[in-house]
């Protein structure tokens, strides 16, 4: 009993916390960059798409509803002349006539053709993962769940110990004691503050 | 030092099991996968839904459209032309990635019923219209319709 009294006084403990403050944080820069990161990219998802590029371009074919509406129409030989057509280097991987007018193609580099042959018109979408963002929202969604559940409670574990360690860092005016304590008090009365006046 | 090499130890770690989570494999599996040994015709119990309401089913078509702001629905075309179904998760459940749109998906889980108002059916049905740049008459709607999608808890994409 007394052997664990002298070795629980014989612990600096401020240099302890220092040392796991320090060696925690470092650790935890990687992991709360992405999250921080992704929060961003994520909080603002009506007004963009946070893990794809999406872009539109609208191409008219003189002669679209020609080929499709031809007596002898063979899909494989339009898909050809279309691809030709819109100079695009990729295949076809399936097909889907959404409408009596509108037929879509989907092609194995992510492209999608929607085709009005009313009007000859062909939409080329192209999806292009954003894919340092989109790893990151990956992540920090938990979309893989498995292993990483566990690991972002580890994670989250970490960042309790540094906000509650940081309380122990540094010792007088400077401290939590002293004017600095105001800080930690905004920083709790903020959140408290939009949820009395936003929540119902 | 102790603490310092236990903190590298933990580092490479979670490295590697960060590494074997990122890393993607085909087929494509969402929650517990899809059941692909019995698939039903989605022109089969879109013609008679009420009598699969809740009950676990296995659809397959291609991914013709995704949700873009989340991933939490895509819509499978169905064996009938013209005709697709929709597979929706709760936010987050799944995430379905757009880059899946023209592969084959099965979704096994369970067929849900919403009924609608008609002038619920009428904002529905001109949104659908708008979507596929038609043109929409409200006043041609006289009845109210039931929305019916697919709430899986298995989905398997395959190339």
């Amino acid at each position: 009993m007394s052997k664990s009294i002298n070795w629980f006084k014989s612990v600096n403990w401020l240099k302890l916390n220092r040392s796991l403050h320090r060696d925690i944080g470092y650790f935890c820069i990687g992991m709360t960059l992405i999250f921080a990161v992704s929060g961003i990219a994520v909080n603002h998802v009506e007004d963009w798409n946070p893990n794809y590029d999406v872009t539109q371009e609208t191409v008219t074919l003189i002669g679209l509803s020609d080929q499709i509406e031809k007596l002898d129409f063979e899909q494989k030989e339009f898909e050809q002349w279309l691809l030709a057509e819109l100079n695009l280097q990729t295949t076809i991987k399936a097909q889907f006539w959404e409408t009596p007018n509108r037929l879509k193609l989907f092609s194995k580099q992510n492209h999608t053709l929607i085709i009005s042959p009313a009007n000859n018109e062909v939409v080329i979408e192209q999806v292009k993962p954003r894919v340092l963002l989109r790893a990151a929202n990956f992540l920090h969604l938990n979309e893989a769940r498995k292993a990483w559940t566990y690991f972002s409670d580890a994670y989250a574990v970490m960042l309790i110990f540094l906000s509650l360690s940081a309380l122990f860092m540094v010792k007088g005016k400077y401290g939590p004691l002293g004017k600095r304590g105001l800080l930690i008090i905004a920083g709790i009365a903020i959140p408290i503050g939009f949820v009395v006046m936003y929540s119902s | 030092m102790k603490i310092n090499s236990i903190i590298i130890n933990l580092v490479i770690i979670l490295a590697a099991a960060s590494w074997s989570v990122l890393a993607t494999s085909s087929p494509q599996t969402f929650g517990s996968g899809a059941n692909t040994d019995n698939v039903s015709k989605i022109s089969t119990i879109l013609a008679s839904p009420d009598d699969y309401l809740d009950k676990d089913v296995t659809i397959k078509g291609t991914i013709v459209k995704v949700c873009k702001k989340r991933g939490c629905w895509m819509e499978l075309t169905s064996d009938k032309k013209f005709q697709t179904f929709k597979v929706k998760v709760r936010d987050g459940d799944m995430v379905f990635p757009m880059t899946a749109m023209g592969k084959t998906a099965f979704a096994t889980g369970k067929i849900q019923g919403f009924p609608m108002t008609l002038e619920r059916t009428k904002q529905y049905l001109a949104y659908q219209a708008e979507e596929m740049q038609e043109s929409f008459d409200p006043d041609s709607v006289t009845e109210a319709i039931t929305v019916y999608q697919l709430a899986p808890h298995g989905v398997t994409i395959v190339d």
